[in-house]
C-alpha cells in the first residue's frame, strides 16, 4: 500500500520551474533515493516534503492524508542535513533529547529514548560530549538518533554523507542500511552519488531537470535504461552514433557510419526507420577477440589504450570512423589473446545487452 | 615570511623598543591619573609625595558622586537591555529579510557611529526641546541609545551571520515552533554575540560624554559630565579617584569581551 504519496508535485520560483509533474508513490518501510545531478530538482522535492517549500502545484499524502498545510514542526518528519545541524550549545544526550523536550514528553521517558537512539547509532560513550569534540562521521550519527527519537514514521536524509571522506562514506552507508533494518522507517534519501544510491536503496528515482526519468530498483537501472540520459548518468556506458535502418516492433536493425550494422537490438524511443540514434553498451558488457568473423552483433575496431587497474582491464578501441569505446573486463578472467596497442581486435557483445536511444 | 621576527637579528631590539615607546605614549596618561589618585598631594603634584585612600573616601562621602555614579550606571544598564533587544530584532530583519533596501536601512542604522558626536547632541538636543525630553531620563536613555545600537546591530548580526541557518531549521523539523526554535537554539548559538553587544553598549553610554552634557540638568547628571563639570571649578585629585573607577570597570569590560572572543575561537 502507499504511505508516502506524491501526486503531480510542481515547484516554481519565479520563472524558473525547479520540480515539474513529479508523481511517485512510495510503501511503508521502503528506503527510496532521490538520485540526480545538482540542480535536477531532487533536494526541492525533498524540501516540499519537509514543508520548507510550499509546491506551487499537486499534493503531498503521508499515510492518506494531505501534509500541505501542515507547519514543518508539525509533520512529524526526520530529517537529517547536509550539513551539520547539532545545536553546538547542548551535549549529545541533550541533541538527541532535544524533539522529545519540545514534545514535553516525561523525563524518564527523555532518558529511555536518548540511551536507546545513543546505542542504535552506537554512541552510547559520547553522551556527554559537546558536537564540536566530534568527527564529522559522528556528528552526522548523532544527527540520525536525533532524527529518529521521536519515531517519525518517515525520514529524510539531504545528501548526509557529502561532507565526509570515501572511506567513512562507506562506513556510515553500512551503518544506515543496518538502522533501516532495525527500526523499518521509511527512509527517502537524496543524493548525487550513483554509487551511494545503488548500494543504499530499495528503489531510486531519477531526476533530470525537475522531473523523474526514471523509477526502480538500481539493476533496473543499470540494465534497463529507458533513456539515455538514465544510462548515462547511472553506471559507465558507451554511445555510439548510428541510423535506424528497420524497424519491427521494439526492436530495430541499425547501420554504423562504416557500413557495418547489427540487428535486433531494443528500441527505446519512437524512432522510425532513416533517423540518426545511439546506441548505448556497456563497458563491462564487451568482449574483444581476435579478428575473425563471428555470430553475433560486433565491430572491427584497433585497440588504442590498454590500463591494466588491479581488478580489472581497462581498454580503449577506436572503430573504424574514429569514435571510441571502453571496454573493461574483470583480470581474472582468461582472455585467449591479449592484444596490443595497434592491433585490430573485434568488439562484440550480446544482443540483449545493447539498447538503441534517439538522438 | 620575508619579516620573520626570529631572523630580524639587530633591529629586533629597535622594534621591541618602539613597540614599548608606543605602549607607553597610549598607557602613560591612564597610569599617572591613577598614581595620582592615590597620590597625597592636593595639588595633583608628581610623583606624589606620599600614598592615601584620602580622595576615593572623600569621593565616597560625597553624595553627589555617588547619585552621579548610579545615574551613569542606570542609564547604561537601561540602554543596555533596550540596545540588545533592539539590536536582535533588527538583526534578524537585516540579516534574514529579503525586502527592497534592506542594505540602504543597515546603513542608516549605523549612521550613528559616522556622525559627528557633537552633530548628533546638537540635533538631539533641539529635537528633544520639542519633546520636552531634555534633563530627564528617558532623555538620556533615547540619546544614547542612538549610539549605541550600531554597537549591537554590528555584533549580533555578524553572529547571526556566522550562525548556520540550517541548525535552526532542523529544531523546526525535530517538533520545535519557530519561535521556540528561535529562542532555545539560535540565541544560545549567538550568545557571545549578544554578551559583546552588551558590553559595547553599556560601554558607549558609560563613558559618552559630548551627548551628556547636552543632555544633562543640575540633578541628573552622569559620572562623565560631573568630571567635566568639576574640572572646570577646580583641580582635585577626587577626579583623579573617579577617573580611575572609570577606568577601571571600562578596562574589566574590555577584559571579559577579549576573554570571550579567545573563547570563541578555541
Amino acid at each position: 500500500m502507499t504511505f508516502l504519496d506524491i501526486r503531480g508535485v510542481s515547484k516554481s520560483f519565479g520563472n524558473v520551474a525547479a520540480v515539474s509533474d513529479v508523481s511517485l508513490e512510495i510503501a511503508r518501510g521502503e528506503f527510496m533515493t532521490f538520485l540526480g545531478p545538482s540542480g535536477s530538482g531532487k533536494s526541492t522535492t525533498l524540501y516540499m516534503i519537509a514543508g520548507f517549500f510550499e509546491p506551487t502545484g499537486g499534493d503531498i499524502r503521508l499515510d492518506g492524508r494531505s501534509i500541505l498545510a501542515e507547519p514543518s514542526n508539525r509533520r512529524n518528519i526526520g530529517m537529517v542535513f547536509q550539513r551539520y545541524t547539532l545545536f553546538p550549545h547542548l551535549s549529545v544526550a541533550e541533541n538527541v533529547a532535544f524533539p522529545l523536550r519540545v514534545r514535553r514528553r516525561s523525563g524518564a521517558e527523555v532518558s529511555r529514548k536518548v540511551e536507546e537512539m545513543l546505542a542504535l547509532v552506537r554512541l552510547e560513550r559520547f553522551a556527554d560530549r559537546m558536537p564540536a569534540q566530534l568527527s564529522g562521521g559522528q556528528q552526522q550519527r548523532v544527527a540520525l538518533a536525533r532524527a529518529l527519537a521521536y519515531d517519525p514514521p518517515l525520514l529524510l536524509m539531504d545528501e548526509p554523507l557529502s561532507a565526509l571522506d570515501k572511506k567513512l562514506r562507506e562506513e556510515i552507508q553500512a551503518e544506515i542500511r543496518r538502522i533501516h533494518r532495525e527500526t523499518g522507517v521509511t527512509i527517502l534519501y537524496v543524493t548525487h552519488d550513483q554509487e551511494e544510491a545503488l548500494s543504499l536503496s530499495d528503489r531510486v528515482a531519477l531526476f533530470n531537470h525537475g522531473r523523474i526519468e526514471q523509477v526502480g530498483k538500481g539493476r533496473d537501472l543499470y540494465d534497463a535504461p529507458h533513456t539515455r540520459f538514465v544510462a548515462g548518468f547511472v553506471g559507465h556506458s558507451n554511445f555510439l552514433d548510428c541510423t535506424i535502418a528497420a524497424r519491427r516492433d521494439v526492436r530495430a536493425d541499425i547501420v554504423f557510419p562504416d557500413g557495418s550494422g547489427c540487428a535486433d537490438i531494443p528500441l527505446h524511443a519512437a524512432a522510425s526507420s532513416g533517423t540518426a540514434a545511439r546506441l548505448m553498451i556497456r563497458p563491462d558488457r564487451l568482449q574483444l577477440a581476435a579478428p575473425v568473423p563471428a555470430a553475433g552483433p560486433g565491430i572491427d575496431t584497433t585497440l588504442s589504450d590498454a590500463t591494466f587497474i588491479g581488478e580489472t582491464f581497462h581498454f580503449a578501441v577506436t572503430t573504424g570512423w574514429g569514435a571510441q569505446v571502453n571496454v573493461r573486463l574483470p583480470a581474472g578472467a582468461p582472455m585467449a589473446h591479449e592484444p596490443v596497442i595497434g592491433e585490430r581486435v573485434r568488439l562484440s557483445w550480446n544482443a540483449a545487452d545493447a539498447r538503441l536511444f534517439a538522438d | 615570511m620575508l619579516l620573520d621576527f626570529s631572523r630580524l637579528g639587530g633591529w629586533r631590539v629597535a622594534l621591541i623598543l618602539i613597540a614599548l615607546l608606543v605602549g607607553a605614549y597610549l598607557l602613560l596618561p591612564i597610569l599617572l591619573i591613577v598614581a595620582l589618585s592615590f597620590g597625597s598631594s592636593q595639588w595633583l603634584q608628581f610623583p606624589p609625595p606620599g600614598w592615601t585612600l584620602r580622595w576615593y573616601e572623600e569621593l565616597f562621602d560625597d553624595p553627589e558622586w555617588i547619585a552621579s555614579f548610579l545615574t551613569s550606571f542606570q542609564i547604561a544598564a537601561v540602554v543596555t537591555v533596550l540596545s540588545v533587544l533592539i539590536g536582535l530584532m533588527a538583526s534578524f530583519g537585516l540579516t534574514r529579510g529579503t525586502f527592497r533596501g534592506r542594505e540602504a536601512l543597515r546603513a542608516l542604522f549605523l549612521t550613528p557611529m559616522i556622525l559627528p558626536v557633537v552633530v548628533l547632541a546638537v540635533a538631539l538636543y533641539a529635537f528633544f526641546l520639542r519633546l520636552h525630553l531634555n534633563g530627564t531620563f528617558v532623555g538620556f536613555v533615547l540619546a544614547h541609545l542612538v549610539i549605541a545600537l550600531p554597537f549591537s546591530i554590528i555584533a549580533i548580526s555578524n553572529a547571526l551571520e556566522r550562525f548556520d541557518r540550517d541548525i535552526e531549521t532542523a529544531a523546526i523539523v525535530c517538533g520545535a515552533s519557530p519561535l521556540e526554535a528561535k529562542i532555545r537554539v539560535t540565541l544560545p548559538g549567538i550568545r557571545l554575540g549578544l554578551v559583546s553587544a552588551a558590553i559595547f553598549s553599556f560601554l558607549a553610554s558609560w563613558d559618552e560624554v559630548v551627548i551628556a552634557i547636552f543632555m544633562a540638568s543640575p540633578d541628573l547628571q552622569t559620572l562623565p559630565v560631573r568630571i567635566f563639570g568639576t574640572l572646570r571649578q577646580d583641580l582635585s585629585p577626587v577626579i583623579a579617584a573617579v577617573s580611575t573607577i572609570l577606568i577601571a570597570l571600562t578596562a574589566a569590560l574590555m577584559a571579559l569581551a577579549a576573554l570571550l572572543r579567545k573563547d570563541a575561537r578555541s
